[in-house]
């Protein structure tokens, strides 16, 4: 019995123990306990080498197995801590089917990434797809819409997979992970797996034109829930398409098959997905008006980085890439926990009634801050450091309008985070929120503690590089040369390393300047909260002088006509053809002589025949 | 000891006929008589399954084949027996009244139940085909009228809607009827073996016709496209019991009997396209209507129109990979469609009405998502490694527009299943009673279904194995002709 | 001149069986449909017995004196015998439907029965989930 099994076996045990122990508060502390101790298991498995589970089944002369890489030991990190962070940020959260959900979705998701073969990875992936559904029904009516949803698309995307894992057995005759590598395929066979397996993947990812589902789904339910499926449940489609890559189409092949002769291959055409991912869901982040929502289509859109990163032949671009999908997890759980402990305290996520809470929630305030200079990509936080590589990798790969594209994006990350954070925590505070207290400790204790690794690991992202080196040479890539303050440029002749210890190290040496002057300047009177003056007047708290209704009117004029609405009209296209599809087939049935169908069935065949 | 397989037939039939008038002296007994009988006959069915490892031939009367009618017993027919007898035992009608009136019409059921279960296991067996004509028409009777027996009296539909399955059915014989002369035109004999060795003259435009003929003709019970109008009309109007039955159980048996005509009479690959083709229509207009229908009774008919479908296309593959397909398609279909059934007996009416009740009855709401998430196919449920055989033998055979199809299909069924959990779990703040006082029994079956399926995931291996001997022995023509025309040493 | 016997039996077969089916799908009356059914089934019993036929033999009984001679196949003509009970059973049955119907009904217009049977399922359809109601019709 080696780690992994341990691993394994304890995840199950932790679902039981869930199953059984979540109705009381001890019971759930264990629980987060539990979470740490597979972490401390996990950390027991080598990540440098592969290590393989004694368990194993036998199906119709198939071998499935489970074994761990580095790729998975990443990817099992970052769901274990989600996993740990959420159930501690839900301790008081009573409801069962959260504690249960959870943990079977840490145990889905680690049976996927220790998947050994294509069968058992798309068993493990419709598991994965369906405990999410689990975490999805916890809200309110609207939870379970947008869960409906959620499903249809799901299984959309999982039944593309089963086509494609199909095919790879009728053409390959095994469903073992070399099966491709061994028989190679023709080109078009390549696309067609290309487009069915990627293609199916990505609607977990929710890339473009598979992403009006997320928005909804992660946002609507419950605190914890998600915490946790915005931090990772996404990834999962990622950690897919890398083994997809790994295995079955590379990223030369993807660069040979051409979709426009001569201009557009398909790798072109996954970068550009990738891009306007950035950027179309960004800016939808722009127009919301509840913050989970706004989180959440952000969240989207950060999806995109990851993807780009990955696709691009340079070893600083899929370390970017990698290393993005950690940053984003602790990131996105940081704001997540930051908007729900405000939902917990005032009753509401519109944004457009909050305000001023700084001063009654100053800790969930740090949370959001640290959160948000993470998400922006501004030092010193980790997401820094992530796109940093993706867009150094970019530039050298020589692809300038998508390094643009995805520029942009950023600054719609950095407007639609600033809007959250303004209408939420600046700004005026409302009357009827005058008496909110800060969060509770079991929800403020796990966002201090993740704002602290956001920050560790931005001052010193070597500590984050190794694992994502370890993964990119499971993965079959040069590892990227990393030490503790960040990286260092394979080719000098570009230049362009980076270390992070002096990049902080300067910019809190002007903080410090800054902080000497002002202390320095004398004291400051403290004034109550509501009481304010503007020109001479004293404000009355009763009126909004806060502008947070419509926040950013200027940017949205512009940009609205660009606003068609496209994919949502698309969507409902394919609705109403399946309704259309529908109505057709029951109304071929309200014929009053069904037997005339019958007979011309009977006639044609024998028609046919001898003819 | 294996001759005692014929009493599965006649023991039945025989109590059917005398069940009225023992009725008349002794309710008690009319009760208590067909469930033994029943489970006598389950008992003998058990045994020369368990004893006989290799098919056998029965010669009734001591006839030779072909002049004579021929009983083949082999592990596939032994298993529809089993399942018809043991879904009738925990399917039987239940006593619900007081009435002296209401005691005569019980009767009647319970002699047509046995009826049916009879015709049904005559069926299985059967290996001549007009024997199969003659029990698929008494099957058919048995069926009417027990649609029409329903103790609500406001449900005035149920004679419409027999009347209308009659017409269908009616002409489906009269086609059935026709191929048989067909093929008796062409080869002089109807038994199934002898029809094996007359290959030569069945493979022609007529042979073709003939089979087709007969496809329509026993594809009205099978829910063949285009004879599949009466589904969800018989449906909704006979008790969802019965309907479950005729769901899950009869129309297997009424497939196998088309399988039997494909391998005998035309195993070519003509016969094979046209049930692709029908069952892909068939698949189609199934999960379409299921999508549109807000009644729950009627969904869960259209889903089993568009899963006999699916069974249509795993048996049109050659090949031993199209019948292990088919025939796991066909099982897990038998346990899943039953346990809907039952689960419409509780909540059988408009699903909008569902709202909340799921929280009510936590167990039935549990019981239709398990059975829901083995219906779409989910790992490891048995449900997913039906249709990965099915997948994988249509990509053998290189239909990828039917995988397409198949696959898009699931989409639209996962969309319809969930949209009832949707309602079941609803949040609406609206003020909610319990539907239909439902019966421990049904539960208990519709449970047992759940735990059977769970047992069949462990038992994987083992179903595979089974599954294998069944198809070889279906295959193995050479040998059934062997056993059927040679002398009669293993006679009656 | 006179065209030969089988073909006539045939295109009598054949032309009953087009005369019962077309009348199936033609015919607004329920009566009137499975008057077109007993219609096709004599088609297609008829069919059978010819399938057997011999038209150069005699009938299959053996009397007293017998001297080898082509014998008509006596096998379709039992089954055809069979397939007739069957057919008259089926028709029995089909005609007390058709009399229960018109009690319920009070028509017997195809076109009227589908009507009222669909009306007939939403009514039951939307009794069916009503909370509260105690109902065991099994």
């Amino acid at each position: 019995m080696n780690a992994l099994d341990l691993l394994l076996l304890t995840s199950l045990g932790t679902v039981l123990f869930s199953v059984v122990f979540s109705a009381s508060l001890t019971g759930r502390m264990l629980l987060t306990m539990l979470y740490a101790v597979q972490t401390v298991i996990l950390f027991q498995i080598d990540a440098g080498t592969e290590m393989v589970s004694s368990f194993g089944f036998e199906i119709f002369n198939h071998a499935l197995g489970l074994s761990f890489n580095g790729l998975s030991w990443f990817f099992a990190l970052i769901t274990l801590g989600s996993a740990f962070f959420a159930a501690w940020y839900g301790l008081n959260q009573q409801q069962k089917l959260l504690h249960v959900g959870l943990s079977a979705n840490v145990f889905s998701m680690l049976v996927l990434l220790s998947a050994g073969d294509f069968l058992s990875l798309f068993i493990a992936w419709e598991l994965v797809s369906w405990s999410g559904v689990l975490l999805m029904v916890l809200g309110k009516q609207e939870s379970l819409v947008a869960t409906l949803k959620y499903i249809t698309y799901a299984i959309a995307g999982g039944m593309a997979v089963f086509a494609g894992i199909i095919l790879i057995y009728s053409w390959t005759g095994s469903l073992a992970f070399n099966a491709v590598t061994e028989n190679p395929l023709s080109l078009s066979q390549y696309g067609t797996l290309a487009i069915l397996l990627i293609g199916g993947f990505s609607v977990k990812m929710a890339l473009l034109p598979f992403h009006l589902w997320q928005a909804e789904a992660y946002a609507l339910t419950s605190g914890p829930a998600s915490v946790f499926l915005g931090a990772i449940s996404a990834r999962m489609g990622l950690f897919a398409i890398v083994i997809t890559m790994m295995h079955v189409v590379d990223l030369k092949t993807l660069d040979s098959i051409f979709l426009i002769p001569e201009l557009f291959t398909f790798r072109d055409f996954l970068i550009w997905v990738a891009a306007l991912s950035i950027i179309l869901p960004t800016y939808t982040a722009l127009r919301q008006n509840d913050a989970r929502l706004l989180l959440a289509w952000h969240g989207i859109g950060q999806g995109g980085y990851m993807m780009l990163g990955l696709l691009m032949y340079d070893q600083m671009g899929s370390a970017g890439g990698l290393l993005h999908v950690f940053n984003y997890a602790s990131c996105q759980a940081i704001l997540f926990m930051s908007v729900f402990s405000i939902l917990h305290r005032t009753g509401t996520t519109n944004l457009n009634q909050l305000g001023g809470l700084v001063a009654r929630m100053p800790l969930s305030f740090l949370a959001m801050l640290v959160g948000i200079i993470g998400l922006a990509g501004l030092p010193p936080m980790n997401g820094f450091v992530s796109k940093w590589l993706v867009y150094r990798s970019l530039l050298s790969d020589g692809m300038a309008i998508v390094f643009l594209a995805s520029v942009i994006g950023t600054l719609g990350t950095i407007l639609s985070v600033y809007k959250l954070m303004h209408n939420s925590f600046l700004g005026q505070l409302r009357v009827e929120h005058e008496h909110v207290k800060e969060a509770p400790w079991s929800m403020t204790v796990p966002m201090m503690l993740l704002a602290i690794i956001i920050f560790i690991t931005g001052v010193m992202p070597g500590i984050s590089l190794e694992l994502v080196a370890n993964a990119q040479s499971a993965i079959g890539l040069t590892p990227v040369d990393y030490h503790l303050g960040g990286v260092v440029s394979a080719n000098s002749a570009i230049s362009g390393d980076l270390d992070m210890i002096w990049v902080v190290l300067v910019l809190f040496s002007g903080f410090g300047i800054a902080a000497i002057l002002f202390l320095s300047a004398g004291k400051s009177r403290r004034v109550h909260q509501l009481d304010n003056y503007a020109g001479g007047h004293f404000l009355n708290a009763n009126n909004q002088y806060q502008y947070s209704d419509n926040f950013y009117a200027g940017l949205m004029h512009i940009i609205k006509p660009w606003y068609r609405y496209s994919f949502k009209w698309f969507e409902g296209a394919v609705v109403s053809f399946v309704n259309l599809a529908a109505v057709f087939s029951r109304s071929f049935f309200n014929q009053a002589h069904m037997l005339i169908w019958m007979l011309v069935v009977v006639t044609t065949v024998m028609a046919v025949a001898i003819i | 000891m294996k001759h005692y397989i014929i009493l599965t037939v006649i023991l039945p039939l025989l109590v059917a006929f005398l069940l009225p008038t023992i009725g008349r002296f002794s309710y008690f007994l009319a009760r208590a008589l067909p469930p033994i009988i029943l489970i006598f006959s389950i008992v003998i069915t058990a045994c020369v399954y368990n004893n006989e490892t290799a098919p056998f031939a029965l010669h009734i009367g001591d006839f030779v084949a072909p002049q004579g009618i021929v009983f083949h017993v082999d592990s596939i027919s032994l298993l529809m027996a089993l399942s018809v007898q043991v879904f009738a035992l925990f399917l039987w009608p239940r006593r619900s009244f007081k009435l002296q009136s209401e005691q005569i019409v019980s009767n009647k059921r319970y002699s047509l139940m046995l009826l049916l279960v009879a015709s049904a296991n005559g069926l299985a067996f059967s290996g001549d085909l007009f024997n199969l004509y003659v029990f698929y028409e008494l099957l058919a009777v048995a069926t009417f009228g027990l649609i029409s027996f329903d103790t609500n009296e406001a449900n005035q539909a149920r004679f419409a809607a027999a009347f209308r399955y009659l017409v269908i059915s009616a002409t489906g014989s009269v086609m059935a009827l026709l191929g048989i002369a067909l093929v008796y035109f062409l080869t002089g004999t109807l038994n199934f073996a002898h029809l094996a060795t007359q290959q030569a003259n069945l493979f022609n435009p007529i042979g073709l016709s003939a089979f087709a003929l007969l496809l329509v003709g026993f594809g009205v019970k099978a829910e063949l496209f285009p004879v599949n109008s009466w589904v969800p009309e018989v449906y909704s109007a006979a008790s969802k019991k019965l309907s479950g039955y005729l769901a899950g159980v009869i129309s297997k048996l009424a497939v196998l009997v088309i399988i039997k005509a494909l391998l005998f009479i035309f195993p070519h690959s003509e016969a094979a396209y046209l049930m692709l083709g029908l069952g892909l229509a068939g698949l189609l207009i199934g999960e379409l209507s299921a999508m549109r229908s807000n009644d729950f009774t009627r969904m869960i008919s259209w889903s089993s129109v568009a899963q006999l479908g699916l069974v249509f296309i795993a048996f049109s593959i050659p090949g031993q990979a199209g019948i292990i397909a088919g025939l796991a398609v066909l099982f897990h279909h038998m346990f899943v469609k039953t346990a809907l059934f039952l689960i419409a007996e509780k909540w059988g009416g408009r699903i909008s009405d569902l709202h909340g009740q799921g929280y009510l009855n936590l167990i039935m709401s549990g019981i239709f998502i398990f059975v829901a998430l083995s219906l779409i196919g989910l790992p490891p449920l048995p449900g997913f490694w039906s249709k990965f055989l099915l997948l994988n033998g249509l990509a053998g055979q290189e239909y990828y527009f039917a995988i397409a199809i198949i696959l898009i299909t699931t989409v639209i069924e996962v969309n319809y299943l969930f949209r009832v959990a949707n309602h079941l779990f609803s949040r609406e703040d609206k003020p909610v009673l319990p539907i239909n006082n439902h019966h421990w029994f049904d539960t208990l079956t519709a449970s047992l279904i759940v735990v059977a399926l769970i047992v069949a995931v462990w038992e994987l291996p083992t179903i595979n194995d089974q599954l294998i001997i069944m198809s070889d022995q279906l295959l193995d023509i050479e040998s059934y002709v062997n056993r059927v025309l040679i002398s009669t040493e293993n006679g009656l | 001149m006179i065209p030969d016997i089988s073909s006539i039996l045939f295109s009598g077969a054949i032309g009953l069986l087009v005369i019962g089916v077309g009348g199936l799908l033609l015919s607004n009356n329920a009566y009137r449909v499975l008057l077109a059914l007993v219609i096709a089934e004599a088609g297609a019993n008829l069919m059978l017995v010819i399938a057997g036929y011999r038209w150069d033999a005699i009938a299959p009984i053996l009397t007293g004196d017998f001297t080898p001679q082509p014998m008509v196949d006596p096998v379709p003509q039992a089954m055809v015998l069979t397939a007739i009970v069957i057919g008259v059973g089926v028709q029995a049955l089909a005609l007390t439907l058709i009399i229960r119907v018109k009690k319920a009904y009070g028509t017997l217009n195809m076109v009227e029965i589908k009507k009222r049977m669909e009306m007939d399922f939403d009514r039951l359809s939307q009794e069916a989930n009503q909370p509260g109601k105690l109902e065991d019709n099994s």
